[in-house]
Formats: structure tokens, C-alpha cells, sequence
């Protein structure tokens, strides 16, 4: 691994913590009670490189979208883009909106209905700065990156006179027309129909592979993380319990959270998740105190219960915040990760 | 035959009660069933003469994509379809037996059902749970007041401590704690309110119980819970399923058979395995071949290309021929029927089976089921 040959991290994540404070319910005053959304989640999103979140509902997986795309300010923690740190309390900049782009999951819901497709790309334009006699052949440009094509068959049509899937793409070109380096994509494919789904998939691998963009992946669906991701993360309940480096997370999991997830999906394919593999009824009990999933856990351990696991390296690249590998070494994120460590580090310098 | 529901009411006279001599083989038979948006100009064929037969206790699984016509299908099919939808075609024959000590069978047309002949239908012999228990659960009444009613309404007899115990006992068979019956909706979580919708439906004993997605908003891990739920339920219980879905490998593992619907027609129709491992249709193919597999080397996958069709602007011919890779000329004149395939019992609607195809089939459309092997060695093999 040669620090000159790997790619320059675009965006960089330390510590990332979000807390919500709710009230208790029942008890109307005082007691109030601290949601930890997101907890001290650290990632790089690399140029020409898909990152993947999996995690179910409730995870924390769209805060730590919205935190990197600043829509959501982080509790604490430090965000970098291009190794210059970002002020966490101070407003986003069209700068940084420009660099960093958001995809949301429903294109019905992300898309303006009274407003043709046209105005959903040129208004970002203009707001960014373009020329208003460019902006047309700019926004038929990006529904051109995104396989819209012709684009002038699109761009006079309302967002119901299209499919899902092609509005999902509409809302693609939309990010993509200020030219950002970091996409995220926040369930971009769970709205859609099967069939266009892959359709989808295949054009983000397209975009981090031909246009050397950085992806974010957030996604409940771990079979479509094997299939699109360069590195995959798995959270709950707000923290990063297993995370590695290509599909060594799916093919072999270590931490118990990962293997019930996996084991959940139907897979025709493997008579065994079926017969052998069936997880038992689990609570959905979040653990105050110790490793978060314990309860849920059918490994846990009495440590489990009092004290919250650090990260331990399965191996180079994989880590899984899990006592049951207390004999490996202990990990730290960073270091998990050699090659952008030292990344991380040259830009710092 | 067609006629608005609304018409019907007072259209019908007779009842349609017909009692059997033999216990039928079949719980719901559905012949050349078709349903419409709208009339005239405006006229969207959303169901196209589809056809059915669910057997006793068996799981009859519908996929397809939205727009494809299936839940319209059971909708229209329960008679829970509302205006602009029309049923303009078609019988549906319900075979079940009756409340009566001397357990005689009937066999009972809904399409022409009379209100007051659906009401006695409805719930006590097919139940319905939909894919949204947020909606379909009442958010100001407590879980307990909406198992009451049910059993109010159908069982009168019961006493309301009887009622309460048989609360409490449908609550314990799909695992939940009987103190989630003083809970409101929003107190419960996603699974918990889905296995709440299953109870209910099961409240009365039906003879088939209808899931429309009952899975889809909810994660991976309370699905399996849930499917795993379901299994354990049917076995005891042997009610006859239709469970429909997007899912086509959540079906494989569930369903004994399964119809694939497009643009409102059923293109395939197989036994669970006989479909995954020897798919016929190009689109049942194409969606096999839409989920990313969890194990082997990562490949390029293709998914199915072009949009979902649009019922109102189908193309001649098949509807499918647009985005069929194998399309040949006849099928962008001719619809294909569903024909059966061979001696089975399967059948599919494509041009490439018909025997005088001017196109062999195309290797991946002619893969045999192996018999005595079981159904991973040849996937393992592919792979």
C-alpha cells in the first residue's frame, strides 16, 4: 500500500455523536431522557470507493447521513472535507453543499410536484453560481450521466408522468449537477421497484468508478452492500459494531448482530437459513448499561452486561466491536484501516 | 356478469349457496377474473382475466412489481375494492364450511355475494392483513377494544370475560405479552403492531387468511421473526395462505405456489422450487436475477432494463416484449395465452415455449429441476 497510489479521502469522520433529548413518556416535566441517535462513529469516504451503512430501522444510519451532509448538526465529533476541518456548530456553506450532495429515499417525496424536472435542475444550478444561458445544456448533461436520454424527453415532464426509478435517477442528476466529490445515498433503491433497483445500483457503481466519485451506501438491505460496497459498516442501535474492508463482514460476520442479520435474509439459494439458522423471538431492548445488543444477543456474556466492548481486529481491515474476541487485538478504528490512516494523517500535515 | 358492486346488492336476488356433496380440493377458485379503473375512454384494465386455484392449507404466493395488478387482485377478489375500481369479469368461487353444527360446505360466488352474505364471510372465514398495521389499526382505541370487536360483532354469544380470555390467548400465540392489550398503536413497535394485524385475523378461525406485504415496512430480522411466526401458526391452525409480495426469494422460501403477475396478467405460474431453480418467463428470470446474492463471487448483475409498464399505455402484443431480452417479432404483435408446459401443472405465457417458436429457448429458460438432488446443487454449480 503506497501512500502516493491510494486515493485522497474526500470526506473524513471522527467521533461522530449525535444525542436527541426526548421527554419520558407519561411524565410530562423534567425527566427527560437522552437518545444516543448516533455514537461515536468514525468513517473516510474515499474517491472512487462505495462505503456502505447497513444497519435496520432505528439504527442511526440516516443521522449519520444527515450529519455528514450537515443537515444535522453533530452533538460532537469533527468532520473534515479534503483535510480541512469543518466548524461543527457553524452553518453549512454553499461550498460545502456543493462538494457534498444528499439522495433521499423516496423520489416522490424529494422532488417538487407542481415543478417540471427542469426547474429541480436548474434552480441547484443557479443557486451554485452557473450562468443562466448555461444552465439548460448543464442540466441535459446530468440527465445524460444518469441514463436519462434523451434528456429533453424528461426534462418538461412532471415527477408523476415518470417511474420511481427514473425519478430516483432525476434526483441523482439533481446532486450531481453541482459536481460533488462525496454522494450520499440514503436508501436510495428501498422505495423502487425490483426490477430497476439493480438499475440504480449499477449507475452508483458507475459514478464511483468512472467519475471517481465518493459514495456513501446507507442501506438496510446487506446483500445489496456486498454487492456495491468497497467497505461495509454495520451499525445498531447508534454505534458501529462490525465494519471491513470488501465482503469479508458478509461472507464471514463475527459479530452476532451481523450474523442474525444475515441469516434473516430469505436466501433461496442456502437451504440452511432456513432449516438451521432461524434466529429465536429477540427483544428489542437497547442495553443502558455494557454492549448495547446484549440483550438480544444469544452469545452475550456476563461482560456483555456491565462493560461496552471496545473494537477488536478479526483482521487486517475487519473489526467487530465484540467481546467474543477479546483474545485479538484491540483496534482502533483508524488503525483498522491502514491506508487511509495515513491519509487521514498527509492531509493533516 | 360484470356490474358495479354497488349494483349488485340489489341486482341479486337468490343467494348463490350451493351445498357440496364432496369436501372440495380447492378453498378459492378463481376463474378468468378481470377488474377496471374507470369506465370507457378512461378504462384501465389493472387485473386481466387472471385464473387461480389455492388448495386446502397451502400458500399460494403473488408476486409482482407495483402496478402489476395484485393487490387489486385481492382486493377486487374480497370485494374490498372501491370505486373507480369495477369488476368486469369473471367468478370466484369460495369453498368453505359453514358456522352450522352439521358442518356443511358451501360454495359461494363473491363476485355476485350479496352485502349481508359477504358480511357472514368476511373475517369469519377469510381475513385479510394489510401491509401497514399503522393504518390499519385504529391509533385512538387500545389493542383490546379492537380484538372486542371483532368477536362482538361475529361471535355473540360470548360472554365479555370470554372475550377478554380469547384476547389474551391470540395475543400469547403470536408471542406477545397480554399486557400489550391496554397499549395504543403507537406505543408498539412495527413487528409487534404486524403480529397484532396477524392475531386479529386469525381471531375467528378463517379458512384463508390474505397478507398483502405484510412484511415490507419492517426489517429484515422481524420479518424472518414474523415468517418463522407464520409457519408455526399454519401448522397448527391449516389455514390456506395468499401471500403477496415484491419479494420473489422471500416467496421461494414461504410459498408451495407461485403465480408471477405483469401489467395486471399472470405471465408464470409454479410450484415454489420448480420457479426458482427452472424459471420460465423472462421476467420471472429478470427478477431472479434482481437480488444481489449473499454468497459466491460478486458479478455484474443486469437486473431487468427499461420501467415498469404503464397500464394505461400497454404495448401491443406482450407487454413484457419491451423489455424482453429474448424478444422475437410475433411477440410484439400477438399477447401470448398462459399455456401450460408440458404434463405439469406449471404454465407460463411466452412465445418462446410455444411449440412452433421459431426461436430455440434459451438456455437459461430451460433449465430442468433436477430430480432427486436437492435444489442448491445446481444453484452451487452456477454460481
Amino acid at each position: 500500500m503506497n501512500d502516493a497510489l491510494s486515493p485522497p479521502v474526500q470526506l473524513s469522520a471522527r467521533h461522530l455523536t449525535r444525542h436527541f433529548k426526548t421527554r419520558v413518556p407519561g411524565r410530562l416535566f423534567d425527566a427527560k431522557r437522552v437518545v444516543h441517535a448516533v455514537d461515536d462513529v468514525s468513517l473516510n469516504l474515499v474517491q472512487g470507493r462505495v462505503t456502505a451503512v447497513v444497519g435496520e430501522s432505528g439504527s442511526g444510519k440516516s443521522v449519520l447521513a444527515r450529519m455528514l451532509a450537515r443537515i444535522v448538526a453533530p452533538t460532537s465529533g469533527e468532520l473534515m472535507l479534503e483535510g480541512t476541518p469543518i466548524r461543527i456548530g457553524a452553518k453549512r456553506t454553499l461550498d460545502y453543499a456543493s462538494k457534498v450532495q444528499l439522495v433521499l429515499q423516496d423520489p416522490f417525496a424529494s422532488t417538487n410536484p407542481v415543478h417540471r424536472i427542469r426547474h429541480s435542475l436548474e434552480r441547484p444550478l443557479l443557486i451554485h453560481g452557473a450562468a443562466k444561458g448555461d444552465v439548460e445544456e448543464l442540466a441535459k448533461a446530468a440527465l445524460t450521466r444518469v441514463s436519462l436520454d434523451p434528456p429533453e424527453r424528461f426534462l418538461d415532464r412532471y415527477p408523476h408522468e415518470l417511474s420511481g426509478g427514473q425519478l430516483q435517477r432525476v434526483s441523482i442528476a439533481r446532486a450531481l449537477c453541482v459536481q460533488p466529490d462525496v454522494l450520499l445515498a440514503d436508501e436510495p433503491i428501498s422505495m423502487l421497484d425490483v426490477s430497476v433497483r439493480l438499475g440504480i445500483l449499477n449507475l452508483l457503481k458507475g459514478l464511483c468508478d468512472d467519475e471517481r466519485l465518493a459514495i456513501l451506501y446507507i442501506t438496510h438491505d446487506i446483500a445489496s452492500a456486498r454487492y456495491l460496497a468497497d467497505e461495509i459498516i454495520v451499525m445498531y442501535a447508534g454505534q458501529v459494531v462490525e465494519r471491513s474492508r470488501g465482503t469479508a463482514l458478509v461472507d464471514e460476520p463475527t459479530h452476532p448482530y451481523t450474523q442474525l442479520l444475515i441469516s434473516s435474509v430469505p436466501d433461496p439459494s442456502d437451504p440452511t437459513s432456513q432449516a438451521t439458522h432461524r434466529p429465536e423471538r429477540t427483544t428489542f431492548e437497547v442495553a443502558e448499561v455494557g454492549c448495547r445488543f446484549a440483550p438480544r444477543c444469544p452469545a452475550a456474556m456476563d461482560v456483555c452486561r456491565t462493560t461496552d466492548p471496545p473494537n477488536f481486529q478479526i483482521r487486517d481491515g475487519h473489526v467487530s466491536k465484540c467481546w467474543l474476541y477479546a483474545d485479538r487485538p484491540e483496534a482502533v478504528v483508524e488503525v483498522a484501516l491502514p491506508e487511509r490512516r495515513r491519509e487521514g494523517e498527509s492531509t493533516k500535515t | 356478469m360484470s356490474t358495479d358492486p354497488l349494483e349488485m346488492d340489489e341486482a341479486v336476488t337468490t343467494p348463490t349457496l350451493a351445498p357440496l356433496s364432496a369436501h372440495s380440493e380447492f378453498v378459492l377458485e378463481i376463474k378468468n377474473f378481470s377488474v377496471d379503473y374507470g369506465v370507457s375512454d378512461n378504462m384501465v384494465r389493472a387485473v386481466n382475466d387472471v385464473s387461480l386455484n389455492l388448495r386446502r392449507s397451502k400458500v399460494l404466493g403473488i408476486a409482482g412489481e407495483s402496478g402489476s395488478g395484485k393487490s387489486t387482485l385481492v382486493y377486487a377478489m374480497t370485494r374490498l375494492l372501491r370505486s373507480p375500481g369495477v369488476i368486469s369479469g369473471g367468478e370466484v368461487m369460495l369453498n368453505v364450511t359453514s358456522e352450522s353444527d352439521e358442518k356443511i360446505e358451501e360454495t359461494i360466488d363473491l363476485v355476485t355475494a350479496s352485502e349481508k352474505e359477504l358480511r357472514k364471510i368476511r373475517w369469519s372465514h377469510v381475513s385479510i392483513v394489510l401491509q401497514s398495521a399503522l393504518s390499519a389499526l385504529n391509533p385512538v382505541l387500545r389493542i383490546g377494544k379492537e380484538f372486542d370487536e371483532v368477536l362482538k360483532t361475529h361471535r355473540k354469544k360470548m360472554t365479555k370475560v370470554e372475550r377478554h380470555n380469547r384476547a389474551k390467548e391470540l395475543l400469547k400465540m403470536v408471542g406477545l405479552n397480554e399486557d400489550r392489550l391496554d397499549r395504543f398503536p403507537h406505543e408498539l413497535s412495527g413487528g409487534q403492531r404486524q403480529r397484532i394485524m396477524i392475531a386479529i385475523a386469525l381471531a375467528l378461525d378463517p379458512e384463508l387468511v390474505i397478507m398483502d406485504e405484510p412484511t415490507t415496512a419492517l426489517d429484515v430480522v422481524t420479518q424472518r421473526e414474523i415468517i418463522n411466526e407464520l409457519d408455526v401458526l399454519r401448522s397448527r391452525f391449516g389455514f390456506a395462505m395468499i401471500f403477496i409480495t415484491h419479494d420473489l426469494s422471500l416467496l421461494v422460501e414461504l410459498a408451495d405456489e407461485i403465480v408471477v403477475m405483469y401489467a395486471g396478467e399472470i405471465v408464470e405460474r409454479a410450484g415454489a422450487s420448480e420457479l426458482y431453480e427452472s424459471p420460465r418467463h423472462p421476467y420471472t428470470l429478470g427478477l431472479l436475477n434482481s437480488f444481489p446474492p449473499l454468497h459466491g463471487a460478486r458479478l455484474e448483475l443486469d437486473g431487468i432494463p427499461g420501467s415498469p409498464p404503464d397500464l394505461a399505455d400497454l404495448p401491443t402484443g406482450c407487454n413484457f416484449s419491451p423489455r424482453c431480452p429474448f424478444v422475437m417479432d410475433r411477440c410484439r404483435t400477438e399477447a401470448p395465452p398462459l399455456t401450460r408446459l408440458g404434463e405439469s401443472d406449471r404454465a407460463v405465457a411466452c412465445w418462446l415455449h410455444a411449440g412452433d417458436s421459431p426461436r430455440q429457448v434459451p438456455v437459461e429458460l430451460a433449465r430442468r429441476v433436477p430430480r432427486s438432488t436437492p435444489a442448491v446443487a445446481t444453484l452451487k454449480g452456477r454460481s
